[in-house]
């Protein structure tokens, strides 16, 4: 079956998500401090606008509105237009009134009659925290979502992962992972001691994806992705290293061998014995 | 007293309803309850309830109930009413003095 896609117009992320988002998913976008994640919301939903009409709504609850018309400008964004040309909203709000259980309208209808938009972000998700319990929180959130894909929105839900680098790697300790049907991850990387930012894509219910982390760069133009890092391994783990080629492993063992002398004779024997006899031709 | 000077009495009788006319003015976009607006300009709800309601009154701000909780936001269209009589008013004050 033939599946519509919203591109986020970012083509090399596009590429990684086989075509872009699933029409109507919510997909999370998480990361940890200046990673970009605004950035590449506010890309998700400027392009929307520019290249596929699609009118978009970006709900804020700390980041004041008057900082991201400034922030979006220094990419050439301008979002006070798109507003006056009823394609863009731009909501500051508190989780709390968002979340509102009582009864009545929600405070997104009004804005979503008005521009009919098939984009929206929630800057951020993590930020419910603070006002729902931990028990409840999935519970709200699973509301929330619910309610953006009642309206036929496509959205992107920003999640603050305080886990910058290391080995204990979780998107959310709370389970909201479970409920997005698409996981997108930007990663602060540490690469010969030079800071590097890589994206992945952990999750996309119902569509294959690209399963390399590839790496990002802000220029000022927005996100633009480029190639994996197709010679580190263990980038998730927090300590990256240059993968080794089997020339470049023989070496190490040789070298190890000489160390050990007669002591690895007989290993050296079993190990030879154990490595096809063309691979070692092909590679050597 | 004309409506413009009574206007512009109220807008300017208090610091609070000056850091609540540049916070909207600057962000249309909040629709916050009175506790999510006070933090944004970093007070509390209870220290600014007065000053909401004299901007409500003037029709600048508008309350919304949403659920159990009141939200206040922007009326943009009255608030350019205000400023185009503001401005008129100062007009005609320059006027006069030059």
């Amino acid at each position: 079956m033939w599946m519509v896609r919203v591109r986020t117009g970012i083509s090399d992320l596009d590429k990684m998500l086989g075509g872009g988002f699933m029409e109507g998913d919510a997909v999370l976008l998480a990361g940890s401090a200046g990673t970009g994640k605004t950035t590449l919301a506010l890309q998700y939903l400027v392009n929307g606008v520019t290249q596929f009409g699609d009118a978009g709504i970006y709900v804020t609850f700390e980041q004041l509105p008057d900082q991201i018309y400034r922030d979006a400008k220094n990419f050439g964004w301008d979002l006070r237009k798109m507003e006056e040309q009823n394609k863009f909203r731009l909501i500051c709000t508190s989780p709390e009134l968002l979340l509102e259980t009582d009864g009545g309208e929600s405070i997104l209808d009004g804005p979503i009659k008005e521009i009919r938009p098939r984009r929206l972000v929630i800057d951020s998700l993590s930020h419910l925290e603070m006002f729902v319990p931990e028990r409840e929180l999935r519970k709200e959130a699973y509301r929330l979502i619910m309610y953006l894909k009642t309206k036929g929105l496509s959205s992107l839900l920003l999640w603050e992962s305080p886990q910058i680098i290391g080995n204990s790697f979780s998107v959310t300790e709370v389970g909201i992972s479970f409920l997005a049907d698409g996981i997108v991850l930007l990663r602060p990387v540490e690469i010969e001691s030079s800071m590097r930012k890589a994206i992945g894509i952990l999750k996309l219910r119902g569509s294959d994806h690209d399963k390399q982390l590839r790496e990002f760069e802000i220029t000022t133009q927005g996100i633009k992705v480029e190639a994996s890092f197709s010679e580190y391994e263990g980038l998730m783990t927090g300590s990256p290293r240059k993968k080794a080629t089997l020339g470049e492993a023989i070496d190490q063992f040789s070298a190890a061998f000489a160390r050990k002398e007669k002591k690895s004779c007989k290993f050296l024997y079993r190990f030879l014995q154990y490595i096809p006899c063309r691979l070692l031709y092909k590679n050597c | 007293m004309s409506e413009a000077s009574d206007i512009l009495n109220r807008l300017l009788s208090s610091e609070v309803k000056g850091d609540l006319l540049v916070l909207f003015h600057k962000n249309p976009g909040i629709i916050d309850t009175i506790d999510g607006v006070a933090r944004r300009i970093g007070r509390t709800g209870n220290s600014i309830g007065n000053d909401v309601k004299d901007l409500v009154d003037l029709g600048v701000l508008e309350r919304k109930q949403v659920g159990k909780h009141e939200a206040i936001f922007l009326d943009r269209k009255r608030d350019g009413e205000v400023q185009k009589i503001i401005g008129n008013y100062l007009n005609s004050m320059k006027k006069k003095e030059g």
